[in-house]
């Protein structure tokens, strides 16, 4: 099982736009980014001090329902405390995230969203930053499951995924902080902190604690943390993009 | 909101009234409740009068729409939610994908059964008695054919702002959604209450009703190949649909466990009639009996608590300062307990608070009847960075004490 | 420039790399902020840090004494006052020609009058998809503002920078907004600097197409090029639709100056234009 895939600015009329791909999970998302844009007539609804951030999640194959419109108000909240919208140009415009789902199985209706979450959160993070959107810092999410022996499951197929006890999607911030938290299914507290730590592993390849912790190490020694991840995609783009300056230094 | 004499804020050189004040320095009014100078004596505690960890006054009635199946009104503060519950019959020749994948083996529905199995323990003690290949097939039958339809609608007038005529908002339907994920994530109602079965006559009909071993026998024969009688004799013929409709009529804050409240106040009041495959006929006939309906047997009671984060610094969005990292973080609850609280996580937000709270909480838990475990069944945490592992912890904590409240109260009503 | 650091929103800026220029104030550019203990105690001194706000190079100018992220610049055009820009005409009124930047934006005026040496009875005629070559003059303050453009320094009355006012004849390409920063640093170099933001392209074509009669270009920072060889007579529009590939292939392609060089001779021979 590979790691995820991404690719920046994939997209050359908006202003940022991130591919991404986990082959785990099956998803493979295409997010775009415009800001700061002004939003057509609802000037009296803007926020005049900050921005407005807007997130539209399309489904691959079927016209958007309430579970578009939940998942889009979980990426906003999290998004909303990250994006900087009181920088200068930002302030009564726009943050239009728009995120199309191009690739993973099928949601039905009412069924979860989180096996996809972290791939919503990344490229939209992605996207962010290749818009250079001023950002207070980012952050790395990962998809956990438990199945019903109580063992957990990286990154779970949409199969194990179905069959877990309960589903967790965790998203750090590049500092540390509990970002996100969205679990279901049947689970008690000690299991959720046995995902914490692990999910902390994941994404970032250290433990806050140390005894449990050197477990999910151990096991994810050959994978990159997932804040790694973020941050070398991010690198070889701004490195592809200046090559002229960077060679001629 | 609060009356004067709860309002230390306003000093005597500014005569501005309380409500004024809350209303133009929101921010700072709720602040100045929670904080009050050490010298005044008085207790840390919130515009409403609640302290940081105290819900509203819960109560509920169920039964009061005579139309429906099962109702139920729940009151939260001034937050109030209606449920109604109606069950209509669903023949499995109306569902596409029955004759494939259903009808012709009865034991094949189940892929998620095959792969449960192997890493199921032995002795691992699930929910309420039942096996676990029963919980899958559960599961798999209210989702594939949506057997449970929740809709929620914030009416026009529960809240200024609600224009009558405007399609659902996207909280209304995110809300919807949330509860019919739980719905399912929980498995609160059982599959085997929704199912109309015919029977061949040459079996006695009492054993139409109750049949959890039976069943489970009986498929397992069939899987083996060696009964082929006994799985013709039982044919699930249609299922019962149970279209929930939520309406807020007044909202005041915290709408998820309210409705979530009300749902479940309604499922537990739910009856639905006795129904069986009329062979003569070709229809499913219901009994008109009081006496014959039953109701619905749910999987233990999955409560929710919402919790809202109020920050101290109302400008740490403006003003640009260092946030600590997780492990300074740390080290700052620590010294809390010292000096000078810089967060407040508020229980049951009402309206005015959830406008001041970016950070949102919200935990179902359920106390596994048998062996008094808690088990969480849905866990949210989103927008922002203070809730962290140990006020997670305590988090739970009050919402287990919410769920002997919720507990009391349902069953009383 | 020392090894080049890529910082990320959050990052703070390492003390070492500061500009050591101790006396002046530091100035900071885009994609920084400086941030301040949100509880200072009285004890400790107040403690600030810089950090980053997007991602991207840090650059220090040791002269100004300013740091500044450069990030991403492949992005939308957004009107900055003196910008130079290629507008459309599209409609005009009495007073305004009402011209298109970008097509997502709305309409920017250009006055009938900002025109070197107009007026009202010498003012040029524009129709409706003529381009004009102009210099943003304001943005205006809030949302819908109007962007206001003009080819003339309303100061001096003169053309300023040169070159502004309407572009007859040639052909505009599409390029990368990054790039089109690129080549009007390069274009606006003193000429014994070689390899300004490593564009060796336009000496290069510069050199090669001399002897067919030169060429003129405009470069616009909303993404346009406008490339014309009228000198050239039978070769015009060959010279002119070769410059343009090569511009629009090294912009997508990234393209070192040794490629550059290789490019345009690869093109010009397989455009048959004999140098």
């Amino acid at each position: 099982m590979g790691g995820p895939i991404a690719s920046l600015h994939p997209l050359s009329r908006a202003d940022g736009s991130a591919s991404y791909k986990c082959p785990a999970t099956g998803s493979n998302v295409l997010g775009s980014v415009n800001a700061p844009i002004e939003l057509p007539g609802r000037r009296d609804a803007l926020k005049p001090e900050d921005a407005t951030i807007e997130v539209f999640v399309k489904p691959g194959t079927a016209p958007g329902g309430v579970g578009e419109r939940h998942i889009e108000g979980i990426l906003r909240g999290a998004l909303g405390r990250i994006i900087l919208g009181r920088e200068k140009g930002y302030p009564r415009r726009g943050v239009v995230i728009t995120l199309a789902v191009v690739g993973c199985d099928n949601i039905a209706r009412g069924s979860s969203y989180l096996p996809i979450l972290p791939a919503l959160l990344h490229t939209s993070i992605l996207a962010l930053l290749s818009a250079s959107v001023p950002l207070s810092m980012t952050f790395s999410a990962t998809v956990l499951a438990v199945d019903s022996s109580g063992e957990i499951v990286c990154e779970p197929s949409s199969t194990d995924a179905a069959a877990a006890a309960s589903l967790h999607v965790l998203a750090f911030t590049s500092q540390g902080h509990l970002l996100l938290n969205e679990s279901e299914g049947r689970f008690d507290f000690d299991t959720w902190e046995r995902v914490y730590e692990r999910a902390l592993a994941i994404c970032h390849g250290t433990s806050a604690l140390g005894s449990d912790g050197d477990v999910a190490m151990s096991e994810n020694v050959d994978a990159q943390p997932l804040e790694g991840f973020v941050r070398d995609t991010v690198e070889d783009h701004i490195h592809r993009e200046y090559a002229w300056k960077i060679d001629a230094a | 909101m609060a009356s004067s004499a709860t309002a230390p804020t306003a000093p005597p050189a500014l005569s501005l009234p309380p409500s004024q004040f809350a209303r133009l320095q929101p921010h700072a009014y709720l602040l100045a409740h929670l904080s009050p100078p050490a010298s005044s004596q008085q207790p840390s505690i919130r515009a409403n009068g609640r302290a940081p960890s105290q819900f509203r006054i819960t109560s509920a009635n169920t039964g009061s729409l005579t139309h429906t199946n099962g109702s139920a009104v729940v009151r939260l503060g001034d937050t109030t939610a209606v449920c109604g519950i109606k069950a209509e019959i669903l023949h499995t020749e109306d569902i596409a994908s029955w004759s494939v994948s259903h009808a012709s083996s009865p034991s094949a529905p189940n892929k998620r059964r095959k792969l449960t199995n192997p890493t199921e323990k032995p002795g691992e003690d699930r929910q309420d008695g039942s096996s676990q290949a029963e919980d899958d097939d559960d599961n798999s039958y209210i989702e594939d054919f949506s057997l449970l339809v929740p809709n929620l609608s914030l009416s026009t007038g529960c809240a200024p702002g609600f224009i009558p005529g405007a399609p659902p908002s996207a909280h209304a339907q995110s809300l919807s959604h949330q509860i019919l994920s739980l719905l399912h994530s929980s498995r609160l109602v059982r599959s085997e209450d929704l199912q109309i079965w015919y029977q061949r006559p040459n079996l006695g009909p009492e054993e139409l009703e109750r049949h959890n071993e039976d069943e489970q026998m009986d498929v397992d024969s069939a899987q083996d190949g060696s009964g082929g009688v006994a799985s013709e004799v039982r044919e699930i013929k249609a299922f019962w649909v149970l279209y929930i409709d939520i309406m807020i009529i007044s909202l005041a804050g915290n709408p998820f466990d309210v409705a979530w409240t009300a749902v479940l106040a309604a499922l537990r009041d739910t009856k639905l009639p006795r129904a069986w495959w009329d062979a003569d006929n070709e229809a499913v006939v219901c009994s008109d009996l009081v006496s014959e309906a039953r109701k619905l047997s749910l999987r233990g009671l999955p409560v929710s608590s919402s919790f809202g984060v109020f920050e101290a610094d109302a400008a740490s969005g403006w003003r640009a300062v260092i946030v600590p990292d997780a492990e300074e973080e740390r080290k700052i609850a620590e010294s809390d307990r010292k000096g000078i609280q810089r967060r407040w996580v508020l229980a049951d937000p009402d309206g005015y608070e959830e406008g001041l709270a970016q950070e949102r909480v919200c935990l179902v838990v359920d106390k596994v009847q048998q062996n008094g475990k808690i088990v969480i069944v849905k866990l949210e945490k989103n927008g922002g960075f203070a809730v962290d592992r140990k006020q997670m912890k305590e988090l739970v904590e009050t919402s287990v004490r919410r769920w002997q409240d919720i507990n009391q109260i349902l069953k009383e009503c | 420039m020392s090894s080049p650091l890529i910082l990320l929103p959050g990052d703070e800026v390492p003390t070492d790399y500061l500009p050591s220029n101790g006396s002046a104030p530091l100035r900071l550019g885009p994609g920084l902020r400086l941030l301040s203990e949100a509880h200072p105690t009285p004890a400790s001194t107040s403690k600030h840090v810089l950090t980053a706000t997007q991602a991207g190079i840090l650059s220090t100018d040791n002269k100004r004494n300013a740091i500044s992220i450069l990030s991403s610049s492949n992005r939308r055009y957004v009107p900055t006052p003196n910008d130079l820009v290629i507008a459309q005409v599209h409609h005009s009124s009495v007073d305004y020609f009402y011209c298109m930047i970008t097509p997502q934006s709305p309409h920017a005026v250009l006055g009938q009058l900002s025109f070197e040496g107009a007026t009202k009875k010498t003012r040029p005629m524009l129709q409706g998809g003529d381009l004009v070559y102009a210099r943003v003059l304001s943005t205006g303050l809030g949302a819908g503002a109007e962007v206001e453009i003009a080819c003339v320094n309303p100061a001096t009355g003169k053309s300023e920078p040169g070159g502004l006012g309407p572009l007859k004849g040639g052909m505009v390409f599409d390029i990368s907004t990054g790039f089109a920063a690129r080549l009007i640093r390069a274009s606006s170099a003193p000429s014994e600097q070689q390899e300004v933001a490593g564009l060796v392209v336009l000496d290069e074509l510069g050199k090669k197409l001399e002897k067919v009669g030169g060429f003129e270009i405009a470069v616009g920072r909303n993404g346009k090029v406008w490339v014309d060889c009228s000198n050239s007579e039978d070769n015009a529009v060959r010279a002119t639709v070769a410059i343009g590939r090569c511009l629009t292939a090294i912009d997508e392609h990234n393209l070192n100056p040794t490629d550059q060089r290789k490019l345009v001779t690869r093109i010009l021979r397989e455009m048959k234009i004999e140098s």
